[in-house]
């Protein structure tokens, strides 16, 4: 489902350049506009610098004919990415991460004499377990005396989010769905608890910078010509570096942080399960897996330990941030934790509702891995089975699925509080259902406990 | 708090009238916003402060640092 041809929706609104697809890869276009400072970015070494520090993507330059419009003076091939992720689908040190390397970013252009003009936490991505900077064109010659044009954008879209986590609640990483500029530094200065106001950081990049935001929108001051000298730009910078190395988040409360030490398996079935996946992924060895509902990635790491690219996704923002930690800890370079809930997936959102594309038009996996996932849209989302096969026919060519019956305690817990409207929640209409778009090309029933996996193959013609 | 922000606010007017006496062009297409343009250049002053002390302080640390362990090598 995700698109191949024409303008990459998501890239234009800096006049410097665009990103377009052609023949399945995808280009930048770099205006003639751009043209000193894509000069300058390229001769002076940051690019080189950037890249050998793993914090922007490496491109080649293509064929100049390949420009769409005459106002191009290059057109660059970045490496490909295999997704796309956006900032309401990382968990807290994600976006830490990304908003720490956006600041070594400027601290490095500045060495070189360069700037960040715009600090978008969509210009980063998740490279082989790592954050980069993906647009080659942020870029601009530092002048002397000037002020950090990105100040405003940084805030929004990094300091305020992390703040917001970690002084309030996590959820609120979700204002990036609504706004897409990041979140509204008066609306930040409201929902942090007073003692923000103790932190003099905190204090002035967030509380007076809305006020002043907000004293000043209605008046016509000429912003140009003011002078910062370059010590404060670095000092701003540093501060900005510091207040968000102090912010933390400590997972509590969340539903499934601890859901393995909850679980009603035994350990004999759950190293059953874990065999059982193994043999699944090396009988069909895909070429990428999702695993739906992955917790903290215990299966994810089988498929990811076996070189095979993994998006490990969790409703559970504490599974997720668990998940990402561990990635960190180990240095693993195959999957990706993101933080999704599949009863309300990413949508398409920004303009003409295509700036920032929907989950599944970003991309589908070739396998599947939804273990213990099942009863939970079935049951707590009332998802009817023939549905939930529709969906994963749609997309994934294969499956590697548990069910877990009715008399399982876990099905009973989620029973335990609402009446049992699921005649139909049985292991032969799941078979039924699963049937009529997929092959069932094995199954094991797994030791020690009531659960069945599956590995299932998509039916061609359907 | 209340009175802190307003005499806040006064000092963030004034710099801005301030600034207003230098002149010259910044392009961006991102609209930058006239309240960030101008807490930033007031506070960026003070982080520059702070900034030149600690850099001053790791070279005075640094110094002393070189100075005590030259004497014990000697």
């Amino acid at each position: 489902m995700s698109r191949t041809t024409g303008d990459i929706p998501g890239s234009f609104r800096d006049p410097s350049g665009f990103l377009f697809y052609r023949d399945g890869s995808i280009y930048r276009q770099v205006n003639n506009t751009y043209k000193d400072n894509y000069d300058h970015f390229r001769n002076s070494g940051l690019y080189q610098a950037l890249v050998d520090a793993e914090l922007l993507i490496p491109h080649d330059e293509a064929n100049i004919s390949y420009a769409r419009s005459d106002k191009a003076y290059k057109v660059i091939k970045p490496e490909l990415l295999p997704f796309i992720s956006y900032p309401y689908e990382w968990c807290f040190s994600q976006l830490k991460d990304a908003a720490l390397t956006t600041l070594k970013i400027q601290k490095t252009s500045l060495d070189f004499g360069m700037s960040l003009k715009d600090c978008s936490a969509y210009n980063i991505q998740f490279s082989k377990g790592k954050p980069i900077l993906i647009d080659t064109l942020s870029f601009e010659k530092y002048r002397e005396g000037e002020p950090w044009i990105a100040y405003r954008q940084f805030c929004q879209h990094f300091l305020a989010p992390l703040a917001l986590i970690g002084y309030r609640d996590v959820r609120l990483n979700q204002l990036f769905r609504v706004y897409l500029d990041g979140a509204p530094l008066d609306l930040a200065s409201s929902l942090l608890p007073l003692r923000t106001y103790f932190s003099f950081s905190l204090l002035s990049h967030i509380h007076l910078h809305a006020k002043s935001q907000k004293f000043f929108a209605d008046k016509a001051v000429d912003t140009r010509g003011r002078k910062m000298a370059r010590l404060s730009f670095l000092g701003l910078v540093e501060s900005l570096e510091s207040t968000i190395r102090k912010i933390t988040w400590q997972p509590k409360d969340t539903q499934w942080g601890d859901y393995y030490d909850q679980t009603n398996y035994s350990s004999d079935a759950f190293d059953h399960k874990k065999q059982v996946a193994a043999e699944f992924l090396d009988s069909i060895n895909p070429e990428s897996v999702w695993d739906l509902g992955s917790n903290v990635g215990i299966f994810s790491r089988i498929a990811s330990g076996r070189a095979i690219p993994t998006i490990s996704l969790d409703i559970d923002p504490a599974a997720v941030e668990k998940n990402y930690l561990e990635c960190t800890r180990e240095g693993e370079s195959n999957i990706l934790p993101l933080h999704i809930d599949l009863t309300n997936p990413s949508p398409s959102i920004g303009w003409e509702n295509q700036e920032r594309i929907s989950l599944f038009e970003r991309g589908n996996p070739d396998t599947v891995i939804a273990l213990a996932l099942v009863h939970h849209l079935a049951i707590s989302n009332n998802v009817p089975l023939g549905k939930l096969a529709d969906f994963f026919n749609n997309i994934c060519n294969s499956l590697i699925i548990e069910f877990v019956p009715k008399n399982d305690s876990q099905v009973q817990r989620l029973l335990s509080t609402r009446e049992d409207v699921f005649p139909d929640y049985t292991q032969h209409i799941f078979e039924r259902e699963f049937s009529k778009y997929f092959t069932i090309e094995d199954s094991v029933e797994i030791r020690d406990s009531q659960r069945t996996m599956y590995l299932m193959g998509r039916r061609k013609a359907t | 708090m209340m009175k802190h922000s307003a005499i806040l606010i006064r000092s963030l007017v004034l710099a801005a009238l301030l600034a207003l006496i230098f002149a010259s062009e910044t392009y961006a297409y991102i609209d930058p916003g006239t309240g960030s343009y101008i807490i930033q250049l007031v506070i960026a002053a003070f982080f520059g402060g702070l900034f030149v002390l600690k850099v001053s302080w790791k070279k005075i640390k640094t110094f002393f640092g070189n100075l005590f362990s030259t004497a014990k090598k000697n």
